[in-house]
């Protein structure tokens, strides 16, 4: 049994009134402080590059992508939300995605598609916006994810850092 | 003549009555943003300023709902029961004395100079809790009638101390007409305000305004509603306009209720240190009074939680009543002796 030791109130507690006061006193220098909202639309959300947004494909110098379709992310993917058609290239690389959907309504953005990818081809963005009016417009094509390996880089620098380690 | 310019009075304070709930409403969430770091509406309008008139459209264009159970006819009788005596008492209020607007005489600057002014504001003002009871009960719903019963306690209860303190007020000027009240105490210097009577007037005016804000159902006293126990209090079920009314009236009680304080404890429109001042001042000083009253029932509601009804009801009659009745007497004596 826990007995809860109540401390004994002074007179001028006792007394409420001035109590009141320095409540009030406190909420009013409360209204001089510095705000914390942040004013979304307007002022986004900060990120870094450990912010895991939407997965996005890196376009190397080329104008390629490194994928060649060898099906890992998909096979990683829990949400089962990539889809990858291939196709054979007369590039080095002999194999490309005919298609790449990923759907943006099933991703989790766990980011196991980034962690599996074996060419460095598919990475967690900063990208956090996803909106549409219909569902379809929400499933993403190779054209739609394909991002300049410029705007990725930070993340793809991070990412060799962490693999580095094992 | 006199029937415009009484036209032009009613529709200059009720104008403005209804001008000031609308801004408190505002003012209501941008303080309370203020106080919690936070920024409030400001999308509407300029910094928000529109935000009372995008209330309003939306308020018109809900749904009304009335509830199966409902009596129907008392179901649409309680808003306007809420609002309509609140909006009625600003008629006795002084607003500034002899008022000259491009040559018309306007006389003193309040629709009415009633002699029992006083008695006036406090029976209208009791008549508000009608509303709030009748649409407790007329909802057929358990969580409005418990708002209602509440209320009814509460305002019983603080409408006591109320009296009796506006009756201090009373003993002290010799009168009930609230013009008289306010040039008594408008001699050009503040201390003869009834607020600076020695300890009548401060404990006076302490009851006063804690009495408004069980009066006008407002935190921390404000159990008619008491979200976290009862929903909505007496208007669960109210949606729309009907509901909107019910918060028209309680900001034009509040209004009201911040005049009357203004008048009878600080001297009405009397300006500081300039007896005869012109009309435009002594309506800018009672404004600006009457603003620091509005202020303090914002400010105090984000400070305080709310009481607990038992606690409500010990104040009130173990409290308040016994200080009120002191207070009178010292009064009383404070009288025959100056």
């Amino acid at each position: 049994m826990v007995v809860v030791q109540r401390r004994e109130l002074t007179f001028w507690e006792r007394m409420y009134l001035p109590e009141i006061v320095r409540g009030l006193v406190i909420t009013f220098k409360k209204m001089f402080e510095p705000r914390v909202t942040r004013q979304y639309p307007e002022q986004a959300m900060p990120t870094t590059e450990v912010t895991r947004g939407q997965p996005r494909l890196a376009v190397k110098d080329d104008g390629n992508i490194a994928c060649v379709s060898c099906g890992l992310c998909e096979a990683a993917c829990p949400a089962y939300a990539i889809t990858i058609d291939g196709q054979e290239t007369d590039r080095f690389i002999e194999r490309e995605p005919e298609r790449f959907d990923i759907d943006m309504l099933r991703c989790i953005l766990c980011g196991f598609c980034e962690e599996a990818c074996p060419k460095e081809a598919i990475f967690m963005s900063n990208e956090l916006e996803l909106a549409n009016t219909t569902r379809e417009g929400l499933v993403y094509d190779m054209e739609q994810l394909k991002r300049s390996t410029s705007t990725l880089q930070p993340r793809i620098d991070y990412v060799r850092k962490i693999n580095d380690r094992w | 003549m006199t029937f415009l310019i009484l036209l032009i009075k009613a529709s200059l304070i009720y104008g403005g009555l209804l001008v000031t709930a609308a801004v408190m409403t505002l003012a209501e969430r941008k303080i309370s943003a203020r106080i919690q770091l936070r920024i409030g509406p400001n999308r509407v309008g300029p910094g928000g300023v529109l935000q009372p008139l995008a209330d309003g459209v939306k308020f018109i264009l809900k749904e009304e709902i009335t509830p199966d159970g409902a009596n129907k006819g008392i179901f649409r009788l309680a808003p306007i029961m809420a609002a309509v005596p609140a909006m009625l008492t600003v008629a006795v209020i002084p607003f500034a004395g002899e008022t000259v607007i491009f040559g018309l005489d306007f006389g003193l600057l309040s629709l009415t100079d009633l002699d029992i002014g006083l008695l006036f504001v406090l029976a209208l003002s009791g008549l508000s809790v009608y509303g709030v009871i009748l649409g407790g009960w007329a909802s057929n719903s358990k969580y409005s009638l418990l708002g209602g019963l509440r209320a009814s306690a509460q305002m019983v209860s603080y409408e006591l101390s109320l009296i009796m303190t506006a009756l201090t007020v009373v003993a002290l000027s010799g009168s009930m007409d609230l013009r008289e009240i306010v040039e008594v105490q408008n001699t050009g210097n503040p201390l003869a305000w009834n607020c600076f009577t020695p300890v009548i007037g401060q404990v006076g005016l302490i009851l006063f305004v804690i009495a408004t804000f069980a009066e006008t159902n407002r935190h921390p006293f404000d159990f008619a509603e008491c979200e976290p126990e009862l929903v909505g209090g007496f208007h669960t079920e109210y949606s729309s306009m009907k509901f909107a009314l019910f918060f028209l009236g309680e900001y034009c009680a509040m209004t009201v209720m911040a005049c009357l304080t203004t008048v009878l404890f600080l001297g009405g429109y009397s300006v500081p240190f300039w007896e005869d001042a012109p009309w435009m001042v002594e309506l800018a000083t009672f404004m600006a009074k009457t603003s620091f009253f509005l202020f303090l029932f914002i400010w105090v509601r984000w400070t305080l939680p709310r009481f607990r009804y038992d606690q409500l009801m010990n104040l009130g009659w173990k409290v308040f009543l016994p200080i009120a009745l002191a207070n009178l007497l010292l009064a009383g004596a404070f009288i025959s002796l100056t």
